[in-house]
């Protein structure tokens, strides 16, 4: 399962294509139009969940539900951000999914607040910016960017 | 055509309040703008609430000069489709976005060909001329996916976990 937030994340994700070719994949964003990006895939859409959307949360955090008892992803891998976290934590705990976080390239400075969050769920735990990373397990790995 | 960007997530009514006085202070009528959930209504520029991901690449491939927020998403599409873009950074403290980031975004671009950084309002018309300016070489900053190193090693991950 591949997902994303509606713009900079979903592009982000779009750009990691190759990484998933010839897999069984399927994607989820916010917006029903992204669905043209990945016609070949499964697409879903889910309510956003952003701290100005506080109500979102629920109804993501159902969305996501049906999503994942249906498919069952082995794996979910995101670029963020808030549902994206959700999909995180409810595959880990619902499925033992694997999961894969690679923060934003635009938290060059800080990582976002997801992404500090995700450290706690994610296997595999990346920031883009080698600057935010370090030897220890207490920040994300940099293994590169998308850009 | 100048196209007007603010991203899908956020209202950003500073950006498209500015850009419709600079498109009826310089007579330009080919100022369109994607407005999102802003309350202002452009009186001098068209615009669309928000198009769709196909109409979106079309637009952004079309235009002279992209005008946006500093958000990825624009920035990368921008980048994809080799058109030179001005970024007016959102602020966390006028409500503009949950947190400063574009700022720091607005920053590592900063010197990046094509790439046109207005820190203030008052910057605008100013980094618009010198973007309008800019002879572009007509070649893309970024192929359509991630450098194969990173895009392999992730790959690597995933058919890992699938064992």
């Amino acid at each position: 399962m591949a997902v994303a937030s509606g713009g900079g994340h979903w592009v982000q994700l779009m750009r990691l294509k190759p990484a998933f070719e010839g897999l069984d994949v399927f994607y989820v964003s916010l917006d029903s139009t992204s669905a043209t990006d990945v016609p070949e895939c499964k697409y879903y859409t889910i309510r956003d969940a952003s701290r100005k959307h506080k109500w979102g949360f629920f109804v993501a955090g159902a969305q996501l539900l049906r999503i994942l008892l249906k498919e069952r992803p082995r794996v979910v891998i995101t670029t963020g951000s808030a549902p994206a976290l959700i999909s995180l934590i409810l595959a880990k705990y619902l499925l033992r999914s694997k999961t894969i976080w690679i923060d934003s390239i635009a938290n060059a400075e800080h990582l976002s607040t997801s992404g500090q969050q995700a450290g706690k769920f994610a296997d595999i735990w990346l920031t883009q910016w080698p600057q935010l990373a370090t030897q220890d397990d207490t920040t994300p790995k940099f293994w590169g960017a998308v850009l | 055509m100048i196209f007007v960007t603010i991203g899908s997530m956020f209202p950003f009514d500073r950006l498209i309040r500015e850009m419709d006085h600079w498109a009826a202070k310089t007579g330009r009528n080919d100022v369109f703008a994607q407005i999102g959930s802003g309350s202002y209504l452009p009186q001098n520029m068209e615009y669309a609430r928000k198009l769709s991901q196909t109409d979106f690449s079309g637009v952004m491939a079309k235009a002279e000069l992209i005008v946006a927020h500093a958000g990825m998403g624009t920035v990368i599409t921008a980048g994809q489709v080799g058109n030179p873009l001005v970024l007016l950074p959102r602020i966390q403290a006028w409500g503009e976005h949950t947190s400063d980031h574009q700022i720091a975004t607005a920053n590592w671009l900063r010197d990046k060909p094509g790439i046109f950084v207005a820190d203030t309002d008052a910057d605008l018309p100013s980094t618009i001329a010198s973007a309008l300016d800019y002879k572009d070489d007509g070649s893309v900053r970024f192929s359509d996916v991630a450098d194969p190193a990173f895009t392999n090693q992730i790959r690597t991950a995933i058919l890992d976990f699938m064992k």
